[in-house]
């Protein structure tokens, strides 16, 4: 695996005539771990959608390992797009249905093989050493539904995984879990990040529960780039004040920043 | 029992067996209203058909395919349109068309009016032919798109993010499904197959354990559903339509009240 590259420049998303996504330059090289905060409704999910291709922009270019998406037809795009593993928020999967947990992790080699074919005996050891890795083996056959929110975040992992991707895209992936799971959570994505050598983009509207490999923070609000560089750099400047509008505190435990809201700003 | 009645009972276990399948998409999908969409669509096709002397079996396949179509047309990555909004659209239309076109009739409307209820005790061999056959594509479908199907039905965002060619599956899966509306119509008529596409595959969600399970199952309740409601239909002198509707909201409310009282088989 390797992990590929994103740019994007002059891009703009319109919605009824109001601009939800402003990006002059953002560059996203090979093997980087992007970080994508903002308030809510800051554009977060927007850019990541625009990522990969699934929104259209009105303006600008977006270049997808050294492919232009506009130039592609949809079944291009759409070839493209099995290069990501991608997990998205809560409420964008059916939870009630009665899939089991091999099953899910299963749907990540669906678009590896070709259309037509079946999946075979090597796509279920890497289904079953996915499921072994996130340490699920015992619940292989309860149903997903079934699964605590965390074991299920985990499942959609091992399922993005198993995909073999060279880009993990994470929407909201702590949203609806309890303090430990966060923990858990983001443990895994590190590990991840330094077994696989893949380029992760992960959006989060909280500011505490980014991986430790997440060395590059891209801050939106009101759809623009407030601020993009280093993580303890962007976590400390007065952008994020600006962002969350309240004043923030950076507190440093075990060489980690955290940061602390203290009303209006 | 008369021999016919075999005929009968088969061309009910086939069309139970289908909407059975069909059911476990249209209801995981969360797409239950367009089954009575484009069974409205087959209603005006056949109603057009009979009025302009077309085929009565490519009439109301042609108007259920190009309904599915403009639902995929419509379909939420590719518009703005609320998809139930733009299915109670098309329904409005369909249901306009349908009731236009039996106003343009003349002479007798027995035939058309068989639509609505569904007409299986006057089934002709060539019926259970077709519908055996679009059955058979429906299935094999199914199982050839059965791994994009499962994503597709998990998640659309996924679906759509990692190129599982979700577009293509899902245009695929709505045109095929107007076809066996289409021809399952004339025997379950317009307001009953909504029944049996959705509470066989309802019940199976309440009660399996894993994808292949419900499919199975669902097409299990399906058939049980047609031959119980034959049955009774049979034995009491009930209208056989109506039997099967109850029969397989019966099934339903026996498999919630299974998962209420028992638990899930989680």
């Amino acid at each position: 695996m390797r992990g590929g590259s994103i740019s994007l420049s002059g891009v703009q998303v319109l919605r009824s005539g109001r601009a939800i996504l402003n990006v002059d330059n953002l560059q996203i090289a090979p093997g980087a771990f992007i970080g994508i905060l903002g308030t809510n409704g800051a554009g977060k999910t927007t850019l990541l959608k625009v990522c990969c291709g699934l929104i259209k922009t009105n303006r600008g270019r977006v270049i997808f390992d050294n492919k232009d998406l506009s130039r592609l037809s949809s079944w291009k795009k759409s070839t493209l797009r099995k290069r990501i593993g991608y997990i998205p928020q809560t409420a964008e999967y059916n939870a009630d249905l009665p899939f089991t947990l091999r099953e899910v992790v299963s749907m990540g080699r669906t678009s590896v093989k070709p259309l037509w074919a079946r999946l075979d005996s090597e796509d279920h050891e890497i289904v079953d050493s996915w499921i072994d890795r996130l340490g699920l083996t015992g619940r292989s056959n309860q149903t997903f539904r079934s699964l605590s929110g965390g074991e299920q975040q985990k499942a959609l992992i091992a399922r993005a995984m198993a995909q073999e991707p060279e880009f993990l895209m994470l929407d909201e992936p702590y949203s609806n879990l309890d303090f430990n799971w966060r923990y858990q959570i983001t443990e895994i994505v590190d590990r991840l990040y330094q077994q696989a050598n893949i380029t992760v983009l992960m959006v989060s509207h909280e500011t505490n529960v980014l991986p430790c490999c997440c060395n590059r923070i891209v801050l939106l609000h009101e759809g623009h780039i407030l601020a993009d560089g280093k993580a303890d750099d962007v976590l400390a400047s007065e952008a994020l004040e600006r962002a969350y509008k309240c004043r923030v505190e950076v507190v440093e435990v075990d060489g980690r920043k955290y940061t602390i809201g203290r009303g209006n700003a | 029992m008369d021999s016919f009645f075999y005929l009968v009972m088969l061309a009910g276990a086939i069309a139970g067996a289908s909407c059975g399948l069909l059911g476990v998409y249209i209801v995981g999908l969360r797409l239950p209203f367009i089954g009575i969409c484009i069974s409205h669509a087959a209603m005006a096709g056949t109603v057009f058909s009979i009025l302009l002397g077309f085929n009565p079996i490519l009439g109301p396949i042609a108007f259920s395919a190009a309904a599915a179509m403009s639902l995929a047309v419509l379909r939420p990555e590719k518009s703005r349109v609320d998809p139930s909004v733009a299915v109670a659209i098309l329904f409005s239309v369909m249901l306009g068309l349908t009731f236009l076109g039996i106003g343009l009739m003349r002479g007798s409307r027995t035939e058309v009016m068989g639509l609505l209820w569904g007409s299986i005790l006057f089934v002709e061999r060539i019926n259970v032919v077709v519908i055996t056959i679009v059955g058979l594509i429906f299935t094999v479908f199914a199982v050839v798109f059965n791994k994009q199907l499962k994503v597709l039905l998990f998640s659309r965002a996924i679906a759509l993010a990692t190129g599982v060619h979700e577009g293509f599956v899902y245009s695929l899966f709505l045109a095929l499904c107007g076809i066996v509306l289409a021809v399952n119509l004339p025997l379950v008529g317009g307001l009953m197959i909504f029944s049996l596409i959705t509470c066989p595959a309802a019940a199976a969600y309440q009660i399996c354990t894993g994808h292949r399970q419900v499919i199975f199952v669902s097409m299990f309740f399906g058939i049980l559903s047609s031959l119980a409601g034959f049955f009774v239909s049979y034995y009491f002198d009930l209208p056989t339509g109506a039997c099967i509707v109850i029969a397989s909201a019966a099934i339903f409310a026996l498999a919630a009240m299974q998962k209420a009282f028992l638990g899930r088989r989680d």
